[in-house]
């Protein structure tokens, strides 16, 4: 009997402790089961929830910031008119909103002559230099919006080759090409048309170039997200 | 044989007392902290009734045993080694060897001497 008596305090202290860990795992146990989630994902989703709660934080601010702008906008009634004005400039400037008036609409197809032995079939092509160019002329002579087949061209717009079509706002475009420029059309055109221009290069290598004077076009809203993760204003 | 009985119901009545939780997060590392203290207390009441009992050792084990046992899961799983599974089948195997030999030394003091009586 002796020998049974030995260490039974240590061993009734240690059995208490461990009755306490299996009850309390226990109950998160069930927790975690209650959840619904099998525990590997668990530490994945514990993290993205952290990130999700910081997000809504600084959500909360803009809103709790933005409601005070407001407010204070709405006491000086008389603003509103004139922050509206400029809001709706900036938008058109920005490319957010769709705009209409009279303009030119240029179709540019690949080139249907057949190519002569030695003749590089590549320049028969549209390439993204090609819309470059006429899209630089068309700035030029003061087109106000432009699209390239429904891609509003914005400040943040890449024309680029990718592989058989052309990038444009990470957007795949393929000929034919159909840009709509908003601008005074007869400037537009007779930019376009300039001796030693892009028309005249471009006719060279037989592109087919469709230009149309039109009373009223329609340039659609840039469509893509607005991110800014690096640049800040600096005031 | 009682006393670990009674303790290990009493600890788990107070348990499910305590409004404590576990940090969800780290749940994974408590139930290997939690097979390592299993085994542990389990060695004990084995080498209690083997005669061969060591307070300080016991304890020390313990407590020593289960915090390494987490350590050494969360350790694994830095380093992308999955030492968790290591430290199941090593704990899993020597409590259930542990209980297997406790159960003998039980039914050797209830039944020995007729047995040892029953075979003379």
């Amino acid at each position: 009997m002796s020998l049974r008596r030995q260490g039974q305090t240590a061993l009734a202290i240690v059995f208490i402790i461990l009755g306490i860990m299996i009850a309390l795992q226990f109950k998160t146990q069930q927790r975690i089961t209650a959840s619904g989630l099998p525990s590997r994902r668990l530490e994945d989703v514990t993290a993205r929830l952290r990130d999700v709660e910081l997000d809504r934080e600084r959500l909360l601010d803009e809103v709790f910031d933005l409601r005070q702008k407001l407010s204070e906008v709405r006491h000086e009634s008389g603003l509103i008119q004139a922050l509206e004005d400029e809001l709706k400039k900036a938008k058109i400037a920005a490319g957010l909103v769709e705009v209409k008036g009279p303009g030119i609409v240029i179709t540019l197809d690949d080139s249907k002559r057949v190519a002569h032995p030695g003749e590089d079939p590549n320049a028969f092509l549209i390439h993204d230099d090609d819309v470059l160019k006429v899209i630089n002329e068309l700035a030029a002579a003061g087109a106000e919006a432009i699209s390239v087949n429904g891609q509003r061209l914005i400040a943040t717009t890449e024309i680029r080759c990718a592989g058989p079509t052309i990038s444009i706002n990470n957007t795949r475009v393929a000929p034919p090409i159909t840009i709509v420029a908003i601008g005074d059309p007869e400037a537009l055109e007779s930019g376009l048309k300039m001796r030693g221009g892009i028309l005249e290069t471009l006719a060279f290598w037989g592109i087919e170039v469709k230009i149309k004077r039109e009373t009223e076009v329609i340039v659609p809203a840039y469509k893509g997200s607005l991110k800014f993760n690096w640049a800040k204003p600096t005031s | 044989m009682l006393i670990p009985i009674l303790g290990l119901v009493l600890g788990i009545l107070i348990g499910f007392r305590l409004p404590v939780y576990f940090p969800v997060i780290y749940a994974r590392y408590i139930s290997i902290g939690l097979l390592a203290a299993m085994d542990t207390a389990f060695g004990g009441v084995r080498a209690s009734l083997e005669g061969r009992f060591d307070t300080l050792v016991f304890v020390s084990g313990f407590f020593s045993n289960t915090l390494l046992a987490a350590a050494f899961t969360y350790i694994g799983d830095r380093l992308g080694v999955e030492l968790y599974y290591a430290a199941l089948f090593a704990l899993g195997y020597r409590v259930f060897q542990n209980l297997g030999l406790i159960r003998h030394l039980l039914l050797k003091e209830v039944t020995g001497h007729s047995q040892k009586t029953g075979k003379a």
